[in-house]
């Protein structure tokens, strides 16, 4: 058995992130602003939904995870249609015209390289080298990606969702009365970890990037998946009209 | 420190006594698989468990780390099917190039080898041994079972400690007590849950151990392999550590080890081959040179991988187990590779004459010679050293560094 090393994430950003509910937008130094020319590929959503057990566990739960993962996708489509620039969103974990490999090792490194970027980066404690700049890349495997797909950009975006359990939520319940003789016992429920990354398919570098974590919001529900999606996307639209 | 230690020795000395066994061992023959080929989990945490892991095999099935080799792959495969008794489409096999000595298994059937495993199997049945008991864990739904004891007892743990602080609490508010009891009290449950969590996975471990052994016996391997398997790490480690000059300590001796004492593994298995074998007339293979057939073409490449790891303790007593069924060019070539990366006073020597002995079979690999070379032309016998470095140019005519050995010949 493998560890799952989310719970250690979950933990590590409730202590980083806590009460940030805020999207931030970050993108790196000398950001061309995209044009209605490039050719864009959305990539297969990284999505999973979890139950917060009684002891702190994250338990994924398929169905939900399923149901997520649609609802993201049309959310994503739903963007397209309104905006109307050439771009493709690729429903399945194939690419045409990618080699499989390249394609499950890009979305493991995005999902890797996005997790550093909120940790360096937006955490309290920035690390030195990271202040003022922006210097994040997923190397040559994405330039590759790009010569096989023929694509200039390449939207990443995972997220990570998760909801109390029964005895979770009673446990809850019993610690927040705890309050009420002195000693405060409290419990977190779930909640929602969210990042996407813009990557030029010619350089790998990540050329824009956001994030959202929140205690609140619903992924399973269509509405729940709308408001994720366009607090993570909606200020890119801005950067395509002009520079950040 | 010493003071909990004793602690925990005393806790699980006690829990012995109360059971009535120093130690109970899992009879192989009460076991019989708890899933079919075919088998779809159909409860909410198994069904969100296997699609978790359905993404780890993916990206395993495209990691480069993993040693793509078909006819490998195949040899394994057909060791899984013959001790499965059956074709097994619900389990797969990667080999993971990895020097160190592991196989796990994911709860969906899919079960990783390392390459430094392959390095240190001596024949077929000692690899039987391992996969069986890898099955051993899929058959017996272990990781599941392993995760719902956590998530059960993680929850206790949160009320014990939720409740601790309400009674203390209570007792602050009320007496003007420091309610410090409740949460000692709480703290000492916790504990015992905690090793009990340890104690699950070593019991599991026990039962895959025993359901490995049985089917072993049922597929014509010999029994013995399985508890060869762990003499041979014990005398590994014991190697490694004599180098180091570290005292050899089981880790897995501890109260918080996943899996049981080795020596106990050892034992155990020992006890039940012999009580299997003597219960079976049929005719038992470690099919010794099946294995050799199969190995030998990666020998090279497993070596290179272990050498590496600069554990030249470990190494040479790989090397010289490998060496009782003789020394040869490849084996002498990475004994002067060991010596050379361990560096210490008269290792040069060491290696020089390891590489010169190589040269001296005719399985030498190319480095071999070029090794060879160069420490002749160290030691100043310059025509012998210039003959060994054209060796390796006319066996590897397009090595990478043909251009600075030629530059060197030519000074």
């Amino acid at each position: 058995m493998v560890k799952r090393d989310m719970p250690m994430l979950a933990i590590l950003l409730l202590l980083v992130l806590a009460g940030c509910a805020v999207p931030q937008q970050q993108t790196s130094l000398g950001f061309v602003p995209i044009t209605g020319r490039d050719k864009i590929i959305v990539m297969r959503p990284d999505i999973a939904v979890d139950i917060l057990t009684t002891g702190g566990m994250l338990e994924r739960r398929e169905d939900w995870t399923i149901t997520a993962r649609e609802n993201v996708i049309a959310s994503l489509v739903a963007i397209q249609a309104r905006r109307g620039a050439a771009r493709r969103i690729t429903i399945t974990r194939t690419a045409p015209a990618a080699d499989d490999a390249i394609l499950t090792e890009l979305n493991k490194l995005h999902e890797v390289v996005g997790q550093s970027v909120m940790l360096h980066k937006f955490s309290p404690s920035v690390l030195p080298t990271k202040q003022g700049v922006f210097d994040w890349t997923l190397g040559e495997l994405a330039v590759k990606y790009g010569q096989q797909t023929g694509h200039d950009y390449a939207l990443f975006l995972y997220a990570r969702d998760s909801f109390s359990s029964g005895g979770r939520l009673a446990l809850q319940a019993v610690g927040f009365l705890s309050c009420a003789v002195g000693v405060c016992a409290t419990q977190s429920g779930g909640s929602q970890t969210a990042f996407a990354s813009l990557v030029d398919l010619k350089t790998g570098e990540l050329v824009w990037f956001n994030y959202v974590y929140s205690n609140e919001g619903d992924i399973r529900t269509q509405e729940g998946a709308d408001v994720l999606v366009s607090r993570l996307l909606d200020t890119m639209s801005e950067d395509e009209g002009g520079r950040t | 420190m010493k003071t909990r230690r004793q602690f925990i020795l005393g806790a699980g000395g006690c829990a012995a006594c109360m059971s009535g066994l120093a130690h109970s061992r899992v009879l192989s023959t009460d076991l019989y698989p708890l899933v079919d080929v075919g088998y779809e989990p159909l409860d909410a945490d198994e069904r969100g468990m296997w699609q978790a892991m359905q993404q780890i095999e993916e990206t395993i099935q495209a990691s480069p780390q993993r040693l793509n080799n078909p006819e490998l792959e195949a040899y394994t495969g057909g060791i899984m099917e013959q001790i499965i008794g059956r074709e097994t489409p619900d389990l797969r096999l990667y080999l993971i190039r990895s020097a160190l000595f592991n196989a796990s298994m994911f709860p969906t059937g899919m079960m990783v080898v390392n390459t430094g495993l392959l390095a240190r199997v001596r024949n077929e049945a000692q690899l039987a041994a391992v996969i069986g008991h890898e099955a051993g864990h899929y058959y017996r739904k272990h990781s599941i079972e392993r995760y719902r004891s956590l998530r059960t007892r993680t929850a206790a743990m949160n009320w014990f400690s939720t409740a601790a602080s309400v009674g203390a609490g209570v007792e602050s508010m009320s007496n003007y007590g420091s309610g410090s009891n409740w949460i000692y009290a709480a703290s000492m449950i916790n504990t015992a849950v905690t090793m009990s969590v340890f104690q699950f996975s070593r019991n599991q471990e026990e039962e895959a151990d025993a359901y490995g052994i049985s089917l072993m016996a049922r597929s014509g391997y010999s029994l013995d392999a399985a508890s060869k398997i762990w003499a041979q790490l014990i005398e590994e480690r014991k190697a490694s550590a004599a180098e180091r000059n570290n005292r050899y300590s089981d880790r897995s001796k501890s109260a918080l080890s996943t899996h049981p004492p080795t020596e106990d593994r050892m034992k155990d298995l020992a006890d039940t081959a012999r009580y299997l074998a003597g219960k079976s007339d049929q005719p038992a293979s470690d099919r010794r040179a099946e294995w050799l057939a199969a190995i030998t073409p990666h020998r090279a490449m497993l070596l290179d991988e272990q050498i590496r790891l600069n554990d030249p303790g470990a190494s040479l007593y790989l090397l010289q187990s490998l060496a009782q069924d003789g020394w040869n060019g490849l084996l002498r070539y990475n004994e002067g590779e060991v010596y050379r990366l361990r560096g210490e006073t008269g290792d040069r020597e060491k290696a020089a004459g390891a590489y010169a002995a190589a040269t001296a079979f005719p399985d030498a690999p190319a480095d071999a010679w070029r090794a060879h070379g160069y420490a002749l032309l160290k030691a100043g016998k310059v025509e012998d050293g210039r003959y060994a470095l054209n060796h390796y140019l006319e066996m590897n005519p397009d090595a990478k560094d043909a251009g600075v050995v030629r530059f060197t010949m030519a000074q």
